[in-house]
């Protein structure tokens, strides 16, 4: 699978998982914090910021994979930082690196309009559901709680994975600095079309 | 054996640490993560020599996050059958619902517990070497992840550049949370550009320096699995045999 990547996309992915390793250790402490007061359903709608990673690394990279490894990267270099969730975080970054992979995988890599961006956040949204789900010991919750905890998150998977991931790119687009990755190739492709 | 957990192989230390912690999913009784918990810190305190006044300040937010599980478990239990117990306000606590509650509770200390041990003696380059030499991983990631990682201070410095630049400017920061949030792009795309600029140079320069991304038949640093990491292993399956197995020999 990695033949076809170049180093340059690697590290790439690598170091954007870097920056949004850190953001996501911050937003960790907060809803930590959150959920002394409001209990578990605290995470969920911050939850797709833990998302964004996958999402820009594809919609930039466009490869098989991207979403998954990176995803997977940023909770390693996570773990690295020394954060206290430890190493089941690798486990769970690669469940939510499958769901948006699952749902680039569905569309075989050729769209990544604002619907698809969207779908592989509520893709993340479900995967690491099923998996919190298990791990978290929701079981024990009444239904409308635990219905009422996978809404909130596929919302905010859609909304800021999807939605903010898509703006993030679109702006580091324009500042020129992603010549020579799929994204610039393709928008031009469109332009000229 | 006192840093016999510091030399623990990390690839084996981090497939144990999994199993353990699935291992644990599947137990709803307050005994099970409790005694692993203990077990895990008893563990810690004969092997492993770390700072412990950092190790319980690293474990606050922890307590915080499992006293949040127990008081929502306690209101939004499914189960709510049992004696009861204890009468606060509109609440009746039952027995059922005190049982989650502790279940859930120490499941989250027996969790942390664990990443901690993990986190404070692990070192991080030895983990990515061991995961390319133990795990097959692809040099091609292992390498442009310890790149990535070589480059976080340097990413902290420019955060700072970035923020010194808005303030010089005039820039203040929004008081409104939302808009606070929408103005981290401004932070965000600099850095990220930053980034993009870094990757292509590092990239450049390992693949000028000869690095093809194949697997290499031998390593500066050797990373091996010895009798230690048997020892280990042994104690960590034992540790968790007998909390699972707890109804046996509590009585």
């Amino acid at each position: 699978m990695l033949k076809s990547w170049k180093l340059k996309e690697i590290v790439l992915m690598s170091l954007f998982s870097v920056v949004f390793g850190i953001v996501y250790l911050l937003f960790l402490h907060a809803g930590n914090i959150w959920a002394g007061f409001i209990g578990p359903i605290a995470y969920e709608w911050i939850f797709g910021i833990w998302f964004i990673v996958s999402i820009i690394c594809m919609y930039i990279i466009r490869k098989p994979g991207a979403a998954v490894i990176s995803e997977t990267i940023a909770a390693t270099i996570e773990v690295l930082l020394g954060n206290a969730i430890g190493p089941r975080l690798i486990l769970t970054g690669l469940i939510q690196g499958l769901g948006a992979e699952a749902v680039f995988a569905a569309t075989r890599y050729k769209r990544f309009d604002l619907w698809v961006l969207m779908l592989a956040g509520v893709g993340s949204a479900v995967f690491s559901f099923v998996y919190g789900y298990f791990l978290g010991g929701f079981a024990v919750y009444s239904t409308g709680y635990v219905a009422l905890m996978l809404g909130l998150r596929i919302l905010s998977g859609a909304l800021i994975a999807g939605v903010g991931g898509k703006a993030l790119s679109d702006g580091l687009l324009a500042t020129g600095s992603l010549r020579g990755y799929a994204i610039s190739r393709s928008k031009k492709g469109e332009s000229h079309a | 054996m006192k840093h016999a957990l510091h030399k623990m192989n990390p690839s084996l230390k981090f497939l144990l640490l999994t199993v353990c912690m699935i291992t644990m999913a599947f137990f709803f009784d307050p005994w099970t993560p409790l005694l692993f918990c203990i077990g895990i810190l008893v563990l810690q305190i004969l092997f492993s020599r770390i700072n412990w006044k950092k190790w319980l300040l690293f474990m606050i937010p922890f307590f915080v996050t499992a006293f949040g599980y127990f008081w929502s478990t306690i209101v939004f239990a499914e189960d709510q059958s049992g004696p009861v117990i204890w009468s606060f306000w509109v609440l009746n606590v039952t027995e059922t619902q005190l049982h989650y509650a502790l279940s859930l509770s120490f499941r989250i200390l027996a969790f942390s517990s664990l990443s901690l041990l993990f986190a404070f003696t692990t070192n991080p380059n030895t983990f990515i070497m061991s995961l390319m030499q133990q795990l097959k991983l692809s040099p091609k990631i292992a390498y442009g992840v310890m790149v990535g990682y070589q480059f976080l201070p340097v990413l902290k410095d420019e955060f700072i550049h970035i923020q010194q630049a808005h303030r010089l400017r005039g820039a203040t920061p929004e008081k409104n949370a939302l808009q606070r949030l929408l103005g981290v792009r401004r932070i965000l795309i600099p850095m990220l550009a930053g980034a993009v600029r870094k990757a292509e140079s590092a990239a450049f320069a390992m693949e000028a320096r000869g690095f093809t991304g194949e697997r290499r038949t031998s390593y500066f640093q050797v990373i091996t699995v010895s009798k230690i990491d048997g020892v280990c292993a042994a104690l960590f399956l034992i540790v968790l045999l007998l909390s699972c197995t707890n109804r046996l020999w509590i009585s």
